[in-house]
């Protein structure tokens, strides 16, 4: 697919234009997060970003807010070039953003949040006019059909209501501009519709909305135009017409699927091992009626030993909840089985005996000690076997043994291990995280996002490693939000959505050229199939 | 280019840590010379040096204690309250063994016994707080502080507890080895005191546990990361209770030394600041108050720059109200160091 280049737009067209991304290029060390991204947003106009995670969006909306400087390339407000050193400035300029952690201040009043920094004052400034200050929250929240008490307190607020506040308050600063990223993710249906509403309000009202979803039915509901990142590219736009169709600039309408696909178009390289087979039929390990406590108890799973099962889903879909819930990490409901006992761990220590063993996703937060040595990081849960004496003496040639061999067998680069492990590149670091674990030989591993941060040839090396592992018994759960990565390397993919299995595919399902669309249909809850035509 | 960019990152990394590393002896060495050249044999004889080593070797025992605990990502305030409430105990206990006609040697050895296990209770009782009550360690000890204090002004009416044996033990605080050939000023002949020899052995221990036990591989790896060391696996708080309740035990030990040299117990002055004292050796040795990183040699070290700094203004008269801002700079200065160094 061609990149769309910028329109030539006619004066009317151009007075329109509240807000343009120029050329946005963000490189990160190592990786380029946003490439030349040229956009408009417009007033009148609700504008979506989708795409994967790490496509950019929340790249670029950083850029657009003012909390992140992009490498090359502007951000033109009004046909003025602007320069935000802080987000203070974006909401000087008439910016606003709400985030995903709302930013209220929880012992302040509704109203008082709503009004915080712009409080209405008498006698000359003195004196917050409490009474003007309430009218104009109360005011504002019933705009929007809100049912929430200006006076009470904001702590007391559900999620969803302190959503609608931090909207209000975005909407009181008369910010013209209003950029929400995913604002939906903690809202029911019937707020999330009644959010959609509001926006097409403010959308009406003459304001310029931009707004990043993993939801495509909303997306198709109310985007008036959207836009798909990909790998940092701006990959294509869709645009609705004159009579509400959404169409591509093939001129073709489009549907939920087709953005999916616009999504995720990739092609799978060969990156990915060869998949070996599992013939045992006994269940490594068994998750019945299984879940989180808090969450839904509803993920049945089973892994046998030498096969790779991926898990898929979007974001605050359960995936890590889950894991952590196996490990003991977190408290649950269900039942796990390892090798047919059903099992409940106290903590991490306790699934390791039982050799079960999970690889977090935080890599430099939890997964690892990123201020100690390679080697201190790489024995920390195996330390029972380097020491002497119950502990007293702590055998460092042991030590150095066991470090040396992982390095070896998993071509670790690291020069000195008994330097701190965060002068390793990412790669190499989530070798070391993997290696620590494969170390107490365990019979279940649970890996989530294997490969996050990591350049491409590690990535190859790591898929190799756990093809290499399942090929000898081990049974794997690879969690992951790279479909392509899961498709490549899992004997089946399982979907989560809210915490439940919204389905599987199977080893030969996962050939299908549509299968990440099948995966992202059943991520995101899109179920019809029908009705599109391509 | 990554890997050029890393060299040359572990290589500056590696000449900080080196600074780091020595940063401390090299102020030892600065202040060493300033003393000798400033006061000559006042400050350069062994009889100086044997009382600087003894008076401060009851801080020292409690900065090696607070250095676990700071490294383990705690902080101690009450350490201080937990000497004087130890040898409160543990002298009332001797006394009124005593009393009983109990022999004066089983006297002592259980009025020592106790002050030692008054020491494990409080700080246990520190470490249930802050482990299982889920209370910052600051609060939790901040209230040690007060309550410790409190209950041993109680125990002896805020007055002083005089000890009831005659010289048995008086003679733990006050004796030591013998050292062949030094003899102070008048000839009397120089020893090398128990509490010294407690004080190193007890630092010894500690550093070598500290790099090369598994417990104090646990202590680091919990102050460098707490969730990361649960994720590994560890047991958070056994950990952190073993390290609260070992800084108890040394409490204990530093309430044994100053109750038996006094041979009584001062309720309202006992270890009084002691907590800050320590706190401030801890930071001028190099250990990182963040936890996760330090090292007992360096406490050691900066105990004697303590000692030493309080010894060089008393000889050169300068009034004892300003070693309090003396001190106070030394310790800014040497966070100033740290925090440039370790980025």
């Amino acid at each position: 697919m061609s990149v769309i280049g910028t329109h030539e737009p006619d004066s009317s067209a151009s007075r329109r234009i509240a807000l343009r991304a120029q050329s946005v290029t963000v490189d990160y060390p190592g990786v380029r997060a946003l490439d030349r991204v040229t956009l408009d947003f417009r007033r009148n106009e609700i504008h979506a970003i989708i795409g994967e995670n790490g496509a950019g969006k929340s790249t670029l909306m950083q850029v657009l807010c003012g909390s992140l400087a992009p490498t090359h390339g502007t951000v033109v407000r009004n046909g003025v070039t602007m320069r935000f050193a802080r987000p203070s400035d974006a909401m000087r300029a008439g910016i606003a953003m709400v985030h995903q952690e709302l930013n209220l201040v929880e012992t302040l009043n509704v109203a008082e949040n709503i009004s915080l920094g712009r409080e209405p004052t008498r006698f000359g400034g003195v004196v917050i006019d409490r009474q003007r200050q309430l009218a104009r929250a109360r005011e504002l929240l019933a705009a929007f059909g809100a049912e929430i008490d200006p006076a009470a307190q904001t702590g007391d607020l559900s999620i969803a209501q302190a959503q609608f506040v931090e909207i209000a308050k975005c909407i009181a600063s008369e910010a013209e501009v209003l950029i929400l990223d995913e604002p939906t993710a903690v809202l029911g249906a019937r707020e999330s519709a009644r959010l959609l509403t509001l926006l097409r309000q403010l959308r009406d009202a003459g304001r310029a909305i931009l707004f990043i979803t993993h939801h495509l039915d909303e997306v198709v509901a109310v985007a008036d135009r959207i836009s798909v990142l990909r790998d940092g590219l701006l990959v294509t736009s869709f645009e609705r017409d004159a009579s509400g169709v959404l169409r591509g600039h093939n001129a073709l309408p489009v549907d939920e699927i087709a953005l999916a696909r616009a999504m995720v178009g990739r092609e799978l390289g060969s990156i990915y091992p060869i998949k070996g087979s599992s013939s045992t039929p006994d269940p490594a390990i068994e998750l019945v009626n299984f879940g989180a406590r808090g969450r839904s108890r509803e993920i049945n799973v089973s892994v046998a030993p030498g096969e790779i099962v991926g898990i898929a889903g979007l974001v605050g879909s359960g995936r890590t909840e889950s894991a952590e819930a196996i490990v003991g990490l977190r408290e649950r409901e269900g039942v796990v089985r390892i090798a047919g006992r059903a099992v409940r761990f106290s903590g991490v220590r306790a699934a390791m005996r039982e050799g079960v063993v999970y690889v977090s996703e935080d890599r430099k937060g939890r997964g690892l000690h990123t201020t100690l040595s390679t080697s201190v990081n790489m024995t920390l849960p195996t330390l029972d076997a380097a020491t002497r004496f119950a502990g007293l003496w702590l055998d460092e040639s042991h030590e150095r043994g066991v470090t040396a061999r992982w390095i070896h067998a998993l071509v670790i680069r690291c020069a000195r291990p008994e330097h701190a492990i965060n002068s390793l590149s990412g790669g190499n670091q989530q070798k070391v995280a993997l290696a620590r674990w494969l170390e107490t030989k365990p019979r279940v591993l649970i890996i989530d996002e294997p490969t996050r941060g990591v350049d491409v040839g590690a990535k190859a090396e790591i898929y190799a490693i756990i093809a290499r592992l399942a090929r000898e018994g081990l049974a794997c759960l690879v969690i992951s939000s790279e479909l392509p990565e899961l498709i490549g390397i899992a004997h089946r993919v399982v979907v989560l959505r809210n915490g439940t299995v919204a389905g599987e595919l199977s080893r030969e399902q996962l050939l299908e050229t549509d299968c990440e669309e099948q995966i992202m249909r059943l991520a995101s809850g899109v179920f019809e199939t029908a009705g599109c035509s391509r | 280019m990554l890997s050029m960019n890393d060299r040359f990152a572990s290589t500056l990394r590696t000449t900080q840590e080196l600074l780091q590393q020595w940063g401390v002896v090299v102020a030892f060495v600065v202040l060493f010379g300033i003393s000798t050249w400033n006061q000559g044999f006042d400050f350069l004889n062994a009889e100086n040096f044997r009382a600087l080593l003894n008076s401060h070797a009851p801080v020292g025992i409690l900065a090696i204690g607070m250095t676990l605990v700071i490294i383990c990502g705690g902080i101690d305030l009450s350490v201080g309250s937990i000497v004087v409430l130890a040898a409160a105990i543990g002298v009332t206990t001797m006394n009124a063994l005593i009393e009983r006609s109990t022999s004066e040697s089983n006297a002592v050895l259980v009025g020592a016994i106790v002050t030692l296990l008054c020491g494990v209770a409080a700080g246990s009782l520190n470490g249930v707080l802050v482990v299982f009550g889920r209370i910052a360690p600051f609060i939790a000890t901040l209230g040690g502080l007060a309550a410790f204090r409190s209950m041993s002004l109680a125990v002896a009416d805020a007055g002083e507890i005089r000890s009831q044996s005659a010289t048995l033990f008086g003679s733990l605080g006050r004796g030591g080895i013998p050292l062949p050939f030094l003899e102070n000023a008048v000839g009397k002949q120089l020893t090398l005191s128990y509490s010294t020899v407690i004080f190193f052995s007890l630092a010894a221990i500690a550093q070598w546990m500290l790099s090369r036990a598994r417990f104090g591989r646990h202590i680091i790896a919990v102050g460098a990361n707490e969730t990361a060391a649960r994720y590994a696996g560890l047991p958070i708080a056994w950990i952190r209770f073993r390290v609260y309740a070992l800084m108890g035990l040394f409490a204990g030990i530093a309430a044994l030394i100053q109750s038996s040299r006094m041979n009584s117990v001062s309720t309202a002055q006992l270890g009084l600041g002691n907590e800050l004292d320590a706190i401030a050796a801890v930071v001028i040795g190099g250990t990182s108050l963040r936890g996760g990183f330090g090292r007992v040699w360096g406490t050691v070290v900066g105990v004697l720059i303590l000692g030493m700094i309080t010894n060089i203004l008393t000889i050169s008269g300068v009034s004892p109200y300003w070693q309090g801002a003396v001190k106070g700079g030394v310790i800014v200065l040497a966070v100033l160091v740290q925090r440039g160094s370790r980025g």
